[in-house]
């Protein structure tokens, strides 16, 4: 519809690829956040080794927490963050390193819809300026062109003509929205991130928008990346869905056999949390515990280690019951938790002479969990001395110390990728190896599965 | 398909173009203004051949010389044309025979009444030009803008309805009036009666010789001098003995006071106008850069500004321009030019800290990011998505700090650091007439320093209303600020 360029003369030949070829191939993609310290500090670790590849004309989900990098991953997609490591390709090309004329047209071919309608539109431009400006950085056609190309776009996504005058004030969030979607679109670019685009949006408008979305996706032949929290938009949009934890992907593939039949144990926790409308509907609920670990620091091993419902026991543990190695996890999650936390000067003192501080003192914490218990020798030899350590101020040594000692596969090895199901899904879970059982024999069911 | 696939509308129209199809209002406009304009044209025209041609002419290739030269006079012939509120239309220079009648002056006219028509007369102009400000806005507005609705709209509509602003609106425009008619406003001249006495003459009746009687301004003025107790006084609206009006007074040397104060004004303007063009520049540019970029030129910016932040202000002004005051730099406009760069190179931060937190506010708005996704140059997206959210605030602080350089100005004149003499300050007439303030001679301190202090809220109340006009939810600087701002000056 534009007299761009052929795309052969920009270098990004890649983005000509079929239906269903691979238009981005995403590997191994990181990006760090350094912190605001000067000196020291550790980066935040938003998205951690993410791989994935994105066949062109699909709509590609991403789901997970807050904080969990998802944003940030679309960010550094269309080259609002810098990746910290690993490549995205298009072709042959890393969009990671483009630079002066190609990474003006992946800039063209890669647009954004951002979450906040009321924080993405300008407030003090017109409609018709807003939807304009992509096309006059690039000189797309005449002044005359752009106009009319504008109109066109005001009436495709479900607006007036006589709305070009009109400033983004006088619009519902809906139609701020639609506005945001037809800038994206202005340039006819082949890859879309849609960070949240209608999680601001009252129920009823979150349909219009959505088949608005499939809509232009049919019309144009777009590809979708669409990020969610809502896991229903996910499952009524996506061809296929990663699910993010940490800055990892721990489950991608089709999105109803990942709904029908979650493989990795978050999968299956985020989905059990999803409400059920039959309210006589009895379901077992997976709710997890604790909070994610800083992304400043994630574990070692797999990042859901330290909430896994299911994570897998070291050799030799079989004997201690259920509760009591429960017991055991929160004692490292509490001593997490105090590793993380900045003392103050008064605090340090305090803790010095020997005062009260804010923080419960260790011995409080073990009573708290394991006084009537029977506790195999095999597990309070590690817990007294770790909290010995602790006593010390030293929660690291102590947490080090329980994780030699009662630490299990999981706290030590990042899990692969697992094939799982029947359609090319992944999962990133250790139970998913020969040697253990998989998630699904040993957690509540979830899903649709029986 | 290629872009030449669109229809290409033919509806959006240059300005020029919707004029010509609604002509009606934009001509009713127009034979306003023209009038207005003519009245005063051979002023502009003389301002224009004021500026140094003749430089411009001489670099000319030879057969252009003629031409300008040609042009030169047709633009000398504009420049002597009459104008409106030149002080010919209403003279208020004469004498007063015995008889009490007055000669010399318009229509026989007293001075007084003279003076004082003539004082309406330029200010109910200004005031027109003020109303047809406000009419173009609304002609463009109903008539030639496609939005029916506009967020300036909204700020125009809270600022009418403001009023401590429109306040020091009417108080800053009557200012600015002041300084701009300076020439045409004084009873006398700056340099008939203030800078060459001696070069001009006053007639006027003597009583003991019987005649009419000519005299220099200088001699004159030494016959009406205040000086207190015991002393000569010409107090507020009176004569002097040579048939003189002086509406505030004279000063100690018999110098006519409001001559003084209108040309001050202007001397006291462009110190403001210039330092603040200075220091509102470098503050929205650091701002604009150091919000977009963050990190290392923010703090970059930081450690310059707190240095500069750390000197005291008047102190190092004082230092700065003894060390300049040999330099041909404090020649320039009687030492006018070098405070106000002064002013203006140490006066950024204060501005640069008040506009970089809407700066970095606006910065983190997501159009900032649709803006670099689609690969929007950083000076564009500065400049257009940030810019128009940050030169509000800038507009607030600025006027709050013109009253403090104001004042600054008038202390260092007070101190004899600032501007020249001969040239009209009104710091140095606060201190010329210091000793005279438990006298009948009250007025040569007291009337200067009572307009400092007008101007000065007035600048704090339009600063004020600008604010409550563009962010009505905002509270920035009230109180503290405010008086910080205006006390910018220290003295």
């Amino acid at each position: 519809m534009s007299q761009q360029p052929e795309r052969g003369d920009t270098g990004l030949a890649g983005l000509d690829c079929a239906p269903g070829e691979t238009l981005l191939s995403v590997r191994d993609l990181r990006t760090y956040y350094e912190s605001g310290d000067l000196i020291g500090g550790q980066p935040v670790k938003a998205v951690d080794g993410v791989s994935f590849d994105v066949k062109k004309g699909e709509t590609i989900g991403v789901v997970g927490e807050s904080g969990c990098g998802k944003t940030t991953l679309g960010r550094t997609l269309v080259r609002l963050e810098a990746a910290t490591g690993g490549e995205v390709r298009v072709g042959s090309d890393d969009v990671t390193e483009l630079s002066g004329e190609d990474l003006k047209a992946w800039r063209r071919n890669a647009q954004v819809v951002f979450q906040d309608p009321e924080s993405s539109l300008n407030d003090r431009m017109t409609i018709g300026e807003i939807i304009r400006e992509p096309l006059d950085v690039h000189d797309w056609g005449t002044p005359a062109e752009r106009r009319a190309r504008v109109r066109d776009l005001l009436e495709k996504v479900g607006l007036q003509e006589e709305h070009y005058y009109r400033y983004p004030h006088q619009f519902s969030g809906g139609q701020r929205q639609r506005i945001g979607i037809a800038r994206a679109l202005a340039l006819e670019p082949e890859f879309v991130v849609l960070d949240e685009p209608v999680s601001a949006l009252d129920v009823s408008v979150q349909a219009q928008i959505l088949n608005l979305l499939m809509d232009l996706q049919d019309e144009l032949g777009l590809t979708y990346l669409f990020i969610a929290h809502d896991l229903s938009v996910v499952r009524h949009i996506c061809d296929r869905v990663a699910v993010m934890y940490l800055g990892n992907v721990m489950e991608l593939g089709p999105t109803d056999e990942l709904f029908e039949d979650p493989a990795n144990p978050y999968t299956r926790a985020l989905l059990s949390a999803v409400p059920e409308p039959d309210p006589t509907a009895e379901i077992d609920r997976m709710t997890l515990r604790g909070t994610p670990p800083s992304p400043r620091d994630p574990p070692e091993g797999c990042a859901f280690s330290t909430r896994c419902p299911v994570k897998i026991r070291p050799d030799g543990s079989d004997e201690v019951d259920e509760s009591t190695w429960e017991a055991v996890e929160v004692f490292r999650e509490t001593l997490r938790a105090r590793s993380r936390t900045e003392r103050s000067l008064s605090e340090r003192a305090r803790e010095l002479i020997g005062l009260e501080t804010r923080f419960a003192t260790v011995d409080e914490v073990v009573g708290e969990l394991f006084t009537d218990r029977d506790i195999p020798v095999s597990v309070k030899e590690p817990v007294d001395q770790a909290a010995d350590l602790a006593r010390e101020g030293d929660e690291d040594a102590a947490l080090e110390h329980l994780k030699g000692e009662l630490g299990s596969v999981c706290d030590h090895e990042s899990p692969e990728d697992h094939a799982v199901g029947t359609e090319g899904r992944e999962s990133r879970c250790h139970r998913h190896a020969a040697e253990y059982e998989e998630p699904s024999a040993v957690g509540p069911s979830v899903g649709g599965e029986d | 398909m290629s872009a030449v696939d669109y229809p290409v509308d033919e509806d959006e129209q240059t300005l020029l173009e919707r004029i010509q199809d609604e002509p009606g209002p934009a001509l009713k406009l127009l034979a306003v203004v023209v009038p207005l304009f003519a009245v005063e044209f051979g002023a502009v025209a003389s301002l224009v051949m004021s500026l140094p041609w003749s430089a411009v002419g001489s670099a000319l290739p030879g057969f252009l010389q003629g031409l300008a030269g040609a042009l030169a006079g047709v633009g000398d012939a504009l420049a002597n044309l009459p104008t409106l509120l030149s002080r010919s239309v209403i003279d208020n220079s004469g004498y007063q025979l015995p008889s009490g009648e007055w000669v010399g002056t318009t229509l026989g006219l007293s001075p007084a009444v003279a003076w004082l028509l003539r004082v309406l007369l330029v200010y109910a102009y200004g005031f027109a030009w003020m109303a047809v400000g406000w009419w173009v806005y609304l002609v463009y507005r109903d008539n030639y803008r496609y939005a029916d609705w506009a967020p300036v709209d909204d700020m125009v509509n809270r600022f009418r309805n403001h009023s401590w602003g429109l306040l020091g609106l009417a108080i800053i425009f009557a200012f600015v009036v002041l300084a701009l008619f300076a020439p045409a406003l004084g009873p006398t001249t700056v340099e008939a009666n203030i800078s060459d006495p001696y070069l001009h003459t006053v007639e006027y009746f003597d009583e003991e010789a019987g005649s009419v009687q000519e005299i220099y301004v200088g001699d004159a003025n030494r016959d009406s001098q205040s000086r207190g107790q015991g002393g000569d006084n010409v107090g507020p609206l009176s004569y002097d003995q040579f048939g003189r009006f002086h509406p505030f007074g004279t000063l100690p040397s018999g110098k006519d006071l409001f001559t003084f104060m209108a040309a001050g004004a202007r001397v006291s303007l462009f110190i403001g106008v210039l330092s603040l063009l200075i220091a509102g520049g470098i503050a929205v540019t650091f701002a604009l850069a150091t919000a977009y970029y963050k990190g290392l030129v923010d703090l970059g910016v930081v450690i310059a500004s707190d240095s500069i932040q750390s000197l005291p202000q008047l102190l190092f002004i004082m230092l700065a321009s003894f060390v300049l005051s040999g330099t041909w730099l404090a020649n320039l406009y009687s030492g006018g030019v070098v405070l106000a760069l002064l002013f203006g190179f140490t006066g950024w931060p204060g501005l640069w800290r008040a506009v970089r937190g809407p700066a970095l506010q606006v910065s983190e708005r997501e159009w900032i990011d649709a803006a670099k996704s689609f690969g929007q140059r950083p000076s564009v997206t500065m400049r257009k998505h940030m810019l128009p959210y940050v030169v509000g605030y800038l507009l607030i602080y600025a006027s709050l700090t013109l009253g403090g350089v104001i004042i600054g100005v008038a202390g260092l004149s007070f101190l004899g650091l600032g501007i020249n003499a001969p040239t009209p300050e009104w710091g140095r007439a606060v201190s010329a007439g210091q000793p005279y303030v438990p006298t009948q001679s009250w007025h040569i301190s007291l009337i200067p320093g009572i307009m400092v202090v007008i101007v000065v809220t007035g600048f704090n109340a339009l600063g004020d209303g600008i604010r409550d006009a563009i962010d009505p939810q905002s509270d920035v600087g009230t109180g503290q600020q405010d008086e910080s701002a205006a006390a910018g000056g220290g003295a």
